[in-house]
């Protein structure tokens, strides 16, 4: 019973202490948007790559057509920022189906070049279609009207975070649910042995499917809340840089971990925005130092630290072998 | 439309061709024949090409430059073999695409530190230069000079890598190193020799061809989607594949850009889709995978 | 109603920020916010020597106001860093003035915010033509791709030169000059052959270059990004089409940063700008100097220098009018009609647009004494940008 409350005690906590950034850090409101924002997209990349097994190299896309979708729904069609949340997730979440249904009956080193490849394409399509997107100016002019019709989004920055904190928690606790679940163990079981769960008779090519459209459309989320907070979209957001960074993000905070890709995210960002006031080259040097350590030495990332440092602490529930 | 156009043409899409293949040469041993997935591929190229230009400024003579390249990207790439890829041999696709992504970002920081973000100067010996007269009209010699140095460099990894002992140990170790080491082979002295080897190689692409791809500290990043499509689609396991993906890719390249400037990029990334689906493991598949 | 309400509030909590940042009275902060890493770091070191070359020669202070510079580093074109750069500037280190901004994406995200807290600021380069209509609080000391692009496409016909192809990077800038360019050049008379839009990816120019030669046109005008993509342009441009006869246009490409790096191929070229490095007047030769003797021998002005240069001018000019305490509303309409010498020649803001008048100057690359530079032949006098003509608000 007390073994149990302190249990949701621990699953909890990290969601209060967000909830008091509103108050604790009311200077940083955009930077801790940030933060979660990139931690829901570096989660997006784990169901996709931890769990999966999709060694993709093109993540970003998704954000990317996210971020656009929803800027673009927001300009045209309709400021809602909850509508366009939806329509951007819709939008991703169908591009990752029907690309994954293109491409993910190869693997290794031709899927990371396909992923590459389709990225690209989009990118280029996003630069070239300058009447929709901004083309290299960006996509500015996104003004989304007050949540629900009454939070404003106001020049500090509270509701954005308030309203980026609870879309994250929202998609956090439908990630971990479906990793719980029957699917998401044979998604384990497919990154593991995919012969295997063929020959038992699992629709491997289905279900991978399934978990890169689910993927995608979690990042197009993470991209719509970007586009949202800071009112602008940018070609950038689609770029092999934003592929890179999201990986790291996720393999720095640990792969298959709890709080892994939000551990990652809040070390990674936090510590990029103080490296941009003090020495941008040397945080390039840090950051690519730390990747080659975690790598060589901490295969589990920053939450396996943590598990090194609190052996009581329990692996997550779809994760480990 | 003349037919000395089209010739022109299809002398320029060769030379591009051998262009992307002298500059993901050294990607073809390291990814394609050892299968390490070398996102670092660039940070040797630069290292080298950094070296190669510190020396033409030196002045050193381009034969020189090139040479002093091989050594300083193949010393880099033999100190990096021993520390950080030999224990990642074993851990799948994964573990070395992330510490080569964190090499690089290393590579480019450094540099950056060292040299400033600006373009470095690789000027041709005058040789090289200026335009060269081949019958029907005056061609840059530059370019001549990159398709007889891309063809020579696959005689030369055709001529090691099918015609020698060492080529044949190498094969086998990796198909089976344990196979290897059970009847004697030294795998470890195999794999550092050929991983620098492959460095070395980068280095020398980057000094080679950068006229059309100039060393700056960003280059290892901005030209990796290049490295990795020409192996890719070339296929692991063999270095034909490269020099075929390369000319193929070269003349579609050159081709779109001549007849549809406008979709050209388009045409590039929708060739290497397609051939990515149509051969999966490759143009020139490897003996197993 | 209520909207109406909680702008009131969001105006009540911005005026005690700013009257929080007043009590540490006599010091006005600046907030530049540019590019110091990545490969366009280049920008950011050009600005923060400019600055410093301003504030040796006129003081860290004015009228007893000191003037303190917060460096912000965006790595390049990324919007949602730079409003995040920004947002902290204005709320936390509670600058009166915002400035630097070298790519467009990067000034327009920070417009609505602008708007909002009424904060001066000042654009040292982003070039795009609508920019500065994006918030009443914006200014430019830079250029807009239309006010360069016109005078050489007039040079250009006035000077024998009857059909031309363009040839432009793919991307919004290159759009705006590919545009540019063709509407005053047939307004004149002359014919656009063939417009081509390179993919800024494309490391091979060859085959691009081989079918403008086949057109046989007087002259290519060419716009691109800075580095690479250019440094290849011209020197495709010198070995396929400069042997056929046909001359090379363009605007920025030859900036004396760029000219070591494309050689020899540059002779001959012919671009039009707002600043020369080797314009004659003082102001500029001491510039120089002062850049030289301050941040070693090699360090050249280029429009970076003279845009961050010039952008101190107008926050010096507004702080010494208006004290520590100078309002948005203020320095904006000092800065509407100013007009003061630069070292890029007479510099004025106009005072409907907010955008610079400005000499345009026609240049050809020469060697002097072993080095390639720029050398003024003509001058179009006080330039505005026609882009706002062509699209009035």
């Amino acid at each position: 019973m007390i073994a149990r409350a302190g249990n949701w005690a621990m699953r909890a906590a990290p969601w209060l202490a967000a909830i008091a950034v509103n108050w604790i850090a009311p200077d940083y409101m955009s930077l801790a948007a940030s933060v979660l924002t990139m931690g829901l997209f570096a989660l997006s990349l784990d169901l996709a790559l931890g769990h999966a097994g999709i060694v993709t190299l093109g993540h970003g896309a998704f954000y990317g057509v996210g971020a656009y979708a929803a800027g673009i729904f927001a300009i045209h069609v309709w400021a809602d920022p909850l509508a366009g949340l939806a329509a951007a997730t819709l939008v991703a979440g169908l591009v990752g189906a029907v690309t994954g249904a293109l491409i993910l009956d190869t693997s290794g080193l031709t899927l990371m070049m396909l992923t590459l490849a389709i990225a690209s394409m989009i990118a280029e399509f996003a630069n070239s279609a300058r009447d929709l997107t901004g083309g290299d100016d960006g996509l500015t002019g996104i003004r989304p009207s007050p949540v629900l019709g009454l939070f404003r989004f106001d020049l500090w920055g509270h509701t954005a975070y308030l309203y980026t904190l609870a879309v994250v928690f929202v998609w956090t606790m439908i990630a971990w649910r479906i990793l719980g679940s029957p699917f998401g163990h044979s998604l384990d079981g497919v990154r593991q042995n995919a012969a295997r769960m063929r020959a038992i008779g699992a629709p491997v090519r289905m279900r991978l499917i399934a978990a890169y459209a689910l993927s995608a459309a979690m990042a197009g989320t993470a991209g719509a809340l970007g586009a949202q907070a800071t009112k602008t979209v940018s070609l950038a957001s689609l770029g092999v840089l934003t592929s890179g960074t999201v990986l790291m993000v996720a393999v720095l905070g640990g792969m298959r971990r709890r709080w892994g890709a939000y551990l990652g995210a809040l070390v990674y960002v936090v510590g990029q925005n103080f490296a941009a006031e003090i020495d941008p080259f040397r945080w390039m040097l840090v950051i690519g130092l730390m990747m080659i350590a975690v790598v060589m030495f901490f295969e589990n990332g920053l939450a396996g630290l943590v598990d090194l440092l609190d052996r009581r602490a329990r692996p997550s529930t779809g994760g480990g072998k | 439309m003349s037919v000395l156009s089209l010739l022109t043409i299809l002398l320029d899409g060769l030379a591009f061709g051998m262009a992307l293949f002298v500059i993901s040469v050294g990607l073809t041993i390291t990814l394609g024949l050892m299968r390490v997935v070398n996102l670092a591929h660039g940070a040797f190229a630069m290292i080298g090409g950094y070296a190669g230009s510190v020396a033409l400024a030196n002045g050193a003579g381009f034969a020189l430059a090139i040479l002093i390249a091989a050594l300083a990207a193949g010393g880099a790439g033999l100190a990096a073999e021993r520390l950080l890829f030999r224990p990642l041999y074993s851990r799948g696709d994964l573990p070395q695409a992330l510490m080569t992504f964190g090499l690089t970002f290393v590579v480019i920081a450094t540099l950056t530190i060292l040299f400033g973000t600006a373009i470095r100067i690789m000027p041709l010996p005058p040789s090289l230069a200026g335009l060269v007269d081949i019958g029907f009209r005056a061609y840059p010699a530059y370019r001549l000079f990159l398709i007889a140095a891309g063809a020579l460099l696959a005689l030369l990894l055709w001529l090691v890598i099918d015609r020698t002992m060492f080529g044949a140990r190498l094969r086998a170790a990796v198909d089976n190193p344990r196979m290897c080491r059970a009847i004697g082979i030294d795998v470890d002295a195999i794999f550092a020799t050929t991983f620098a080897a492959g460095c070395a190689l980068a280095g020398i692409g980057a000094v080679l061809g950068a006229q059309l791809m100039p060393l700056e500290p960003y280059y290892a990043l901005r030209y990796l989607v290049l490295f990795l499509i020409v192996v890719g689609i070339g296929g692991t396991g063999d270095f034909r594949g490269s020099l075929v993906a390369s000319l193929v890719l070269g003349l579609i390249d050159t081709v779109g850009k001549y007849f549809l400037p406008g979709a050209s990029s388009y045409i590039f990334f929708a060739a290497v889709i397609g051939l990515l689906l149509w051969r999966p493991r490759g143009l020139v598949p490897g003996p197993s995978q | 109603m209520t909207t109406k309400l909680r702008n009131l509030g969001v105006a009540v909590a911005m005026a005690t920020a700013l009257a929080a940042g007043a009590v540490s009275a006599e010091t006005v902060k600046v907030g530049v916010i540019a590019t110091s890493s990545g490969p366009f770091a280049r920008w950011g070191e050009q600005f923060q020597q400019a600055i410093q070359v301003y504030q040796k020669i006129h003081g860290d202070t004015v009228n007893g106001t000191k003037i303190e510079i917060v460096y912000r580093d965006d790595g390049g074109p990324d919007p949602a860093r730079v409003k995040q750069l920004a947002e902290g500037l204005i709320l936390r280190d509670r600058v009166k003035f915002l400035a630097g901004f070298v790519f467009t994406p990067n000034a327009l995200a920070v417009a609505d915010l602008v708007t909002e807290s009424k904060t001066p600021t000042v654009i040292f380069n982003a070039a795009t033509a609508v920019v500065v209509r994006k918030s009443p609080y914006f200014v430019r000391t830079s250029h807009t791709i239309p006010q360069v692009a016109k005078p050489i496409a007039e040079w250009a016909y006035a000077n024998g030169i009857k059909r031309v192809v363009t040839a432009v990077s793919d991307y919004a800038p290159g759009f705006d000059a590919e545009q540019t360019f063709a509407r005053q050049f047939k307004a004149a008379g002359g014919e656009v052959l063939d417009s081509i839009r390179i993919p800024l990816s494309a490391t091979d120019f060859s085959p691009f270059f081989e079918r403008i030669g086949q057109m046989k046109p007087d002259a290519l005008f060419i716009f691109g990004p800075g580095g690479p993509p250019t440094v290849g342009m011209i020197n495709t441009w010198a070995s396929r089409l400069k042997p056929a006869g046909i001359k090379l246009l363009c605007t920025a490409e030859t900036q004396e940063i760029d000219l070591p790096k494309i050689g020899p191929a540059a002779l001959g070229v012919v671009s039009a700008f707002h600043y020369t490095e080797t314009v004659d007047n003082p102001l500029n030769k001491a510039l120089w100097k002062n850049l030289t003797e301050m941040f070693g021998p090699k360090t050249t002005p280029d429009l970076a220098s003279v845009g961050a240069y010039d952008g101190m001018e107008l926050i010096y000019r507004a702080v010494e009018k208006f004290g520590p305490n100078v309002t948005g509303d203020q320095a904006i309409s000092l800065w509407k009609g100013i007009a003061f010498d630069s070292p890029r020649g007479p510099f004025a803001i106009d005072p409907v647009t907010r955008d610079m008048v400005e000499n345009i100057y026609l240049r050809k690359v020469e060697e002097r004494d072993g080095k390639l530079v720029n050398v003024n032949f003509q001058t179009f006098p006080m330039v505005k940008d026609p882009w706002k003509e062509w699209n009035p608000e």
